[in-house]
């Protein structure tokens, strides 16, 4: 049984004929199911719990990376399979799982790929993508064994299960070898005033199981772009907690 | 190899310590390991490590095999190929299969180099030794 969840943004009415194709399409391939529409004012878990509870085994996401993170919140080690009608901008995510957008997705939905993925844990919650932490003055503890400081303060320091958007497995990062990759890039700064050219300088990469993020004064860790925590923050990559239906072209 | 086998790629696990990156502790690593910052503690690779001309190292260092550009302060034991460029500045114990090192390279410390098994001088009256005797005198 299939439950599919649209983000409120499909409300719009520029967004109509998309969902409606999606529809038939679903339905001549015989996966149609039961669809709820997303709101602020419905608690996510409760609802997909609700419905695993009624029998449903496939949860699809309808929307964007943003509806995709949210979900994945939900049905973690739930025993449910995740998958994505990618619509509009900002769907990084399906594009690294090889899904096209619009009614093509259906396709991909209907081979059902399965894979099993690997997720992030910051403290008590659960992240696809990864954890971005601003520019600041932190340590990170890896693997219990070794200290990483980047000497400036102006380091972007993410914490990645999946480098969303990657093309190849060569530039993201595989959300299968149980490893998440702590990226460090320092902006290497050029000229002076107005003139200032902001450079990357050589980025710092390490692959690790275990992290804790801390600083001195409590700093903020977004997670994939929704939630937003302060250090001390404890990363573990959980393998394997997440099935979902992926295509033939995904970056892994 | 199957004609239907998805095109394979090969994901190698690679860490890399950027320039003004410092990291401390017991830092090991099962795939290649570049490092151009500043490591201090134990460094272990099963792999390759490359360490940049602007690195600083204060280890004991092990790896697979090795190229050195920077600076490391502490013994380093490889298993395979240990290159020195021209920029390395090792202070410490070498020991390594094969042993590179480039001019201007600085090297301070014991090198013990391919293998360790050596030959015994062979007593007279026994193998080779005796064989060579014979031939002497029918000469």
């Amino acid at each position: 049984m299939y439950l599919y969840l649209y983000d409120s943004f499909l409300n719009h009415k520029k967004y109509g004929t998309t969902i409606a194709r999606i529809e038939t399409k679903l339905t001549d391939m015989g996966i149609g199911g039961k669809i709820i529409r997303l709101s602020p004012l419905r608690n996510l878990k409760e609802l997909i719990a609700e419905e695993i509870g009624s029998g449903v085994k496939t949860v699809v996401v309808v929307g964007n990376d943003k509806t995709i993170n949210e979900v994945v919140n939900a049905v973690t080690g739930q025993d449910v399979v995740l998958g994505i009608i990618p619509i509009g901008p900002d769907n990084t995510i399906a594009t690294a799982m090889g899904i096209p957008t619009n009614e093509e997705a259906c396709m991909t939905l209907a081979a059902r790929i399965i894979i099993n993925l690997d997720v992030g844990k910051i403290n008590n919650a659960y992240f696809l993508s990864g954890v971005h932490v601003a520019e600041s003055t932190v340590e990170i503890h890896c693997e219990q064994q070794y200290t990483v400081i980047p000497e400036t303060s102006q380091a972007t320091i993410t914490v990645c299960n999946i480098r969303a958007g990657a093309a190849s497995s060569h530039q993201g990062t595989n959300p299968q070898d149980g490893l998440l990759e702590v990226s460090i890039n320092q902006p290497n700064r050029r000229g002076l005033g107005f003139f200032q050219r902001k450079q990357s300088a050589g980025a710092t990469l390490i692959p690790c199981k275990h992290v804790i993020i801390k600083s001195k004064q409590p700093v903020s860790v977004v997670t994939d772009d929704l939630r937003v925590l302060k250090t001390p923050v404890t990363i573990n990559v959980v393998p394997g907690a997440l099935r979902m239906i992926v295509g033939k072209n995904r970056s892994f | 190899m199957s004609m239907f086998k998805k095109d394979e790629y090969t994901h190698e696990v690679e860490t890399v310590i950027g320039p003004s990156v410092k990291v401390e502790g017991d830092f090991s690593a099962q795939g290649n390991v570049t490092i151009e910052g500043s490591l201090s503690g134990k460094l272990r690779t099963e792999q390759h490590l490359t360490v940049g001309s602007e690195a600083k190292i204060w280890a004991n260092v092990v790896a697979g095999s090795a190229a050195i550009a920077g600076e490391i302060q502490g013994n380093i034991k490889v298993q395979e190929g240990l290159e020195l460029a021209s920029t390395a500045r090792v202070f410490g114990d070498v020991k390594a299969s094969v042993l590179s090192i480039a001019a201007g390279a600085v090297l301070h410390g014991k090198c013990q180099i391919g293998e360790e098994q050596r030959s015994r001088p062979e007593k007279p009256g026994t193998g080779a030794a005796e064989a060579v005797d014979t031939e002497a005198t029918e000469q």
